[in-house]
């Protein structure tokens, strides 16, 4: 137990200073990969909803204090995106490394899509800019992080195979 | 109340997700000042004291690396203090020798030991001055506490000095007190005495000075002092143990005294003899 909290902390550690120091040099079209959000799917398809729900929730205030927006912007939206993939916790369900790649673009565009819509409550704006934003950005930062995310997904398919064979 | 607390252990994944969605909801619907309170009373509650665990975890790590620097800096400082003990030893003996030649009438030439005998006994050193400099064959060569010995050989650069200390040398000697006058001798390079007659006034503590006989050291240079008498084997004579003053062991500022044997001036004189056939 408290292995595996030590093993997910030194992730989001390792996460949260890759992608302050190494993301931004890796950036294409200024579209960066998400590190943070990919953590907490692989934490949330381990470790089920609520683990992943509380650490979503205080990622995402954490980026709230640390970022210039509105307080619980990050924390609601994280949250959310932490519960949504917790629901398809491994140990309850078997999902091939497909349906984890649809999964994680849905996790990206649940996000965003809760962190604009509170923007546009907060800030106004309407629901067609949200759809403009969506495809125009994190449409490309999920697929950039779908890219790196799926190294590890594809590593851990094989390694099963290997040892299942 | 009991059933409240059964729903929330059942449905405690659906309860979890309510509980931040609202705290997250009460968080956006705030003012701006709310939001920056409770942004603040969050920093410090929460996340400072975890920045502070983190930033110590990093503390540790930069303690190592400041480690290294310092012992790094540590050596440095050491090298460079050693050096600056040397400088201030070298300046004192400086000091003393500038001393030294207040004291004498004579011009002095200052040299450094550049090379010494490496033999045991340890009979000659080499000074960094020659013939450019004016130092000629014979000349004495004198430290801050007396006499150290005479040139031998001179070369354009460097000059060869045989030590008092050398058995071939002979010194004429005498104590300053009784005027007794002998030749220091030494069989070892080690223990220094002179034989004088039994009834001559020499006592254990008498300084002892050049007699300036013999023409190569001028009078009344510091070589040592008596430290024991001992009997003769010939009951005539006493011989009388010289301590000497120099320290030949740490021989590293001399002066050359510019100073020609007194015979210099007769030797012409007597190579011009003509012997009758």
């Amino acid at each position: 137990m408290l292995k595996n909290i030590f093993k997910w902390a030194g992730l989001f550690v390792l996460a949260f200073v890759l992608q302050t120091t190494l993301v931004p040099s890796i950036s294409i079209f200024q579209f960066r990969p998400d590190l943070l959000m990919l953590v907490l799917f692989a934490l949330a398809l381990k470790a089920g909803v609520i683990p992943a729900v509380y650490i979503g929730f205080f990622l995402g205030l954490a980026q709230d204090l640390y970022s210039p927006s509105i307080l619980g912007q990050n924390a609601l939206s994280k949250t959310i995106a932490g519960f949504f993939a917790g629901l398809f916790n491994e140990k309850l369900v078997r999902i091939d490394p497909i349906f984890k790649a649809v999964l994680l673009l849905l996790m990206f565009l649940l996000n965003d899509s809760v962190y604009l819509i509170v923007q546009m409550v907060k800030t106004g704006g309407s629901m067609q800019g949200i759809g403009m934003e969506l495809i125009t950005a994190t449409l490309p930062r999920a697929l950039y992080s779908l890219l790196l995310g799926m190294i590890p997904i594809l590593w851990e398919n094989y390694s099963q195979a290997t040892v299942r064979r | 109340m009991h059933w409240i607390f059964e729903f929330v252990v059942k449905n405690r994944s659906i309860c979890s997700l309510v509980f931040t969605i609202v705290l997250s909801l009460w968080m956006i619907s705030g003012s701006p000042e709310f939001q920056a309170k409770t942004a603040r009373l969050l920093t410090v509650t929460i996340f400072y004291p975890l920045q502070v665990t983190f930033n110590n975890a990093t503390h540790i790590k930069n303690i190592f690396s400041e480690n290294r620097r310092l012992n790094q800096e540590v050596a440095t400082l050491n090298t460079e203090l050693s050096r600056l003990r040397e400088m201030a030893a070298e300046n004192e003996r400086l000091r003393g020798l500038i001393g030294l030649s207040n004291e004498f009438t004579y011009s002095l030439i200052p040299v450094r030991v550049i090379a010494r005998d490496p033999s045991a006994e340890s009979k000659g050193i080499v000074v960094n001055a020659g013939r450019r400099d004016g130092v000629q064959m014979w000349m004495p060569l004198v430290g801050e506490k007396g006499i150290v010995g005479k040139v031998i050989q001179v070369m354009n650069g460097v000059s060869m000095v045989q030590l008092i200390k050398d058995p071939s040398n002979r010194t004429s000697i005498m104590s300053r007190r009784s005027r007794t006058v002998s030749i220091l001798e030494t069989e070892n390079g080690n223990n220094f005495f002179f034989r004088c007659r039994s009834h001559e006034d020499v006592q254990v503590g008498d300084t002892i000075v050049t007699s300036g006989l013999g023409g190569i050291y001028p009078k009344g240079l510091d070589v040592g002092q008596v430290k024991r008498i001992t009997d003769s084997q010939n009951p005539l004579f006493k011989r009388v143990w010289v301590e000497l003053s120099v320290d030949f062991d740490h021989l590293e500022e001399l002066f050359v005294m510019l100073l020609s044997p007194q015979w210099q001036s007769f030797r012409a004189e007597f190579d011009s003899l003509e012997f009758p056939k």
